[in-house]
């Protein structure tokens, strides 16, 4: 799984930029991003977006729950997701752009598995930022 | 014996004037000669509508470049800076999130997913994953419509030809703004534009799309754009795109993108 994840990061790094499908991105934060450590609630594998829902403790120990954009499932199963790949019950760590307005909600930035494959909003995972 | 060569003649011509006014207008070529565009291809990275070819060519495009500032007349500059804080006050709703209009032309080549460019003598046909969306280009020889046999429509009337591997083309009838953006960045046209479009394939595995829009009510002079398009790997597969499956994010009256739970529940802490 990581091998053909790399091979297909090095075959795509030019064209996995964020880009909603369909609607404008202006109600997320463009650069500002959010790790959110939770438990996988449900998957939605559809068009035009695909969707994470994860329960994520706050402060006070109380889950809330999130809602992640991604691309679409068309864009991201060529980019090395699949459909089964976010189970109910999985633990994850998440990067998301959060809404500017502080719901509980954003796009994604980078979803990490609990055996460290990482893939990112359209498919491989985001190369890291220049320090 | 030269009557019979005559009638023979005659009777010849008779029965091969109806396959000789079927013929395809000459400006068709053999499907031998089209270039192969065959494959999945999308967009390279780089803004819609507002690279440069040189900027389009570099390996790769940055994904935030230098924007060009359309030539826009006044009446079209003050829309489009009213566009800029729309967006900025996210108030610049895009046509396509109600999921029941085309993204027209040329906006349909500004989409993130994939794209198939299928050429035939008669015709080529963009063909967009997301929407969908189909343009028809026809190549074989006929011109555009005359004007009071025309409407706006979103796609428009396209219709070009061959110059070796180049596909040229003519775009009019598109619906402008009102109706269709050009792109999330502002840029919009009148109902007058026209586009000429040529595509050749430059690499392998790449297509270089250059454009030159004119519109008398909204630009003051021609303004080239170009975009590249990188194709997929051979067994990549083309799918559905059911805008209206699970739409999300619907749009307000007064332009604003909304967010909706698993429920159909708006979440959006700012409503």
């Amino acid at each position: 799984m990581k091998t053909r994840l790399a091979a297909l990061s090095l075959a795509l790094a030019a064209i996995t930029a964020p880009a909603f499908a369909h609607h404008s991105g202006a109600m997320f934060e463009p650069v500002k991003e959010v790790t959110l450590k939770g438990v996988i609630k449900e998957f939605q594998w559809t068009n035009p977006h695909a969707w994470i829902q994860v329960n994520v403790p706050d402060a006070s120990g109380k889950l809330v729950e999130w809602s992640i954009e991604c691309a679409s499932p068309n864009t991201m199963s060529r980019g090395g997701w699949k459909k089964s790949i976010l189970k109910p019950g999985d633990q994850v760590t998440i990067v998301t752009h959060p809404m500017k307005d502080g719901t509980s909600a954003g796009s994604l930035v980078s979803v990490t598995l609990a055996d460290g494959t990482t893939l990112g909003f359209a498919g491989p995972a985001p190369a890291p930022k220049p320090q | 014996m030269i009557r019979a060569l005559h009638l023979a003649t005659f009777a010849l011509v008779l029965a091969l004037a109806p396959a000789a006014c079927a013929q395809p207008a000459k400006t068709v070529p053999a499907f031998s000669a089209l270039p192969d565009w065959s494959g999945a291809w999308v967009r390279a990275t780089g803004n819609f509508y507002e690279s440069t070819p040189e900027q389009a060519l570099q390996p790769a495009p940055p994904a935030n470049s230098p924007r060009q500032h359309p030539p826009y007349t006044p009446k079209f500059e003050a829309i489009y800076q009213d566009n800029l804080k729309r967006i900025a006050a996210d108030r610049y709703p895009d046509p396509v999130s109600v999921c029941g209009t085309p993204a027209g032309w040329p906006r349909m080549l500004a989409t993130p997913d994939a794209y198939e460019f299928v050429v035939r003598p008669e015709q080529t046909w963009l063909l967009s994953e997301n929407g969908p969306n189909v343009v028809r280009i026809y190549t074989d020889g006929r011109d555009h419509p005359p004007a009071d046999e025309m409407w706006t429509t979103f796609t428009g009337n396209n219709v070009g030809h061959w110059e070796g591997d180049t596909l040229v083309f003519h775009s009019i009838g598109m619906k402008g703004v009102g109706s269709t953006i050009l792109g999330r960045a502002g840029v919009v046209m009148s109902d007058h534009l026209e586009v000429t479009t040529r595509i050749r394939k430059v690499e392998p595995d790449r297509l270089l799309v250059t454009m030159v829009l004119k519109d008398p009510e909204a630009l003051t002079k021609p303004w080239p754009v170009a975009f590249t398009f990188k194709r997929l790997p051979p067994d990549s597969f083309i799918y559905d795109y059911a805008c209206a499956e699970n739409n999300r994010n619907p749009v307000t009256a007064d332009g604003r993108t909304l967010t909706l739970d698993t429920k159909g529940e708006v979440i959006d802490k700012g409503q």
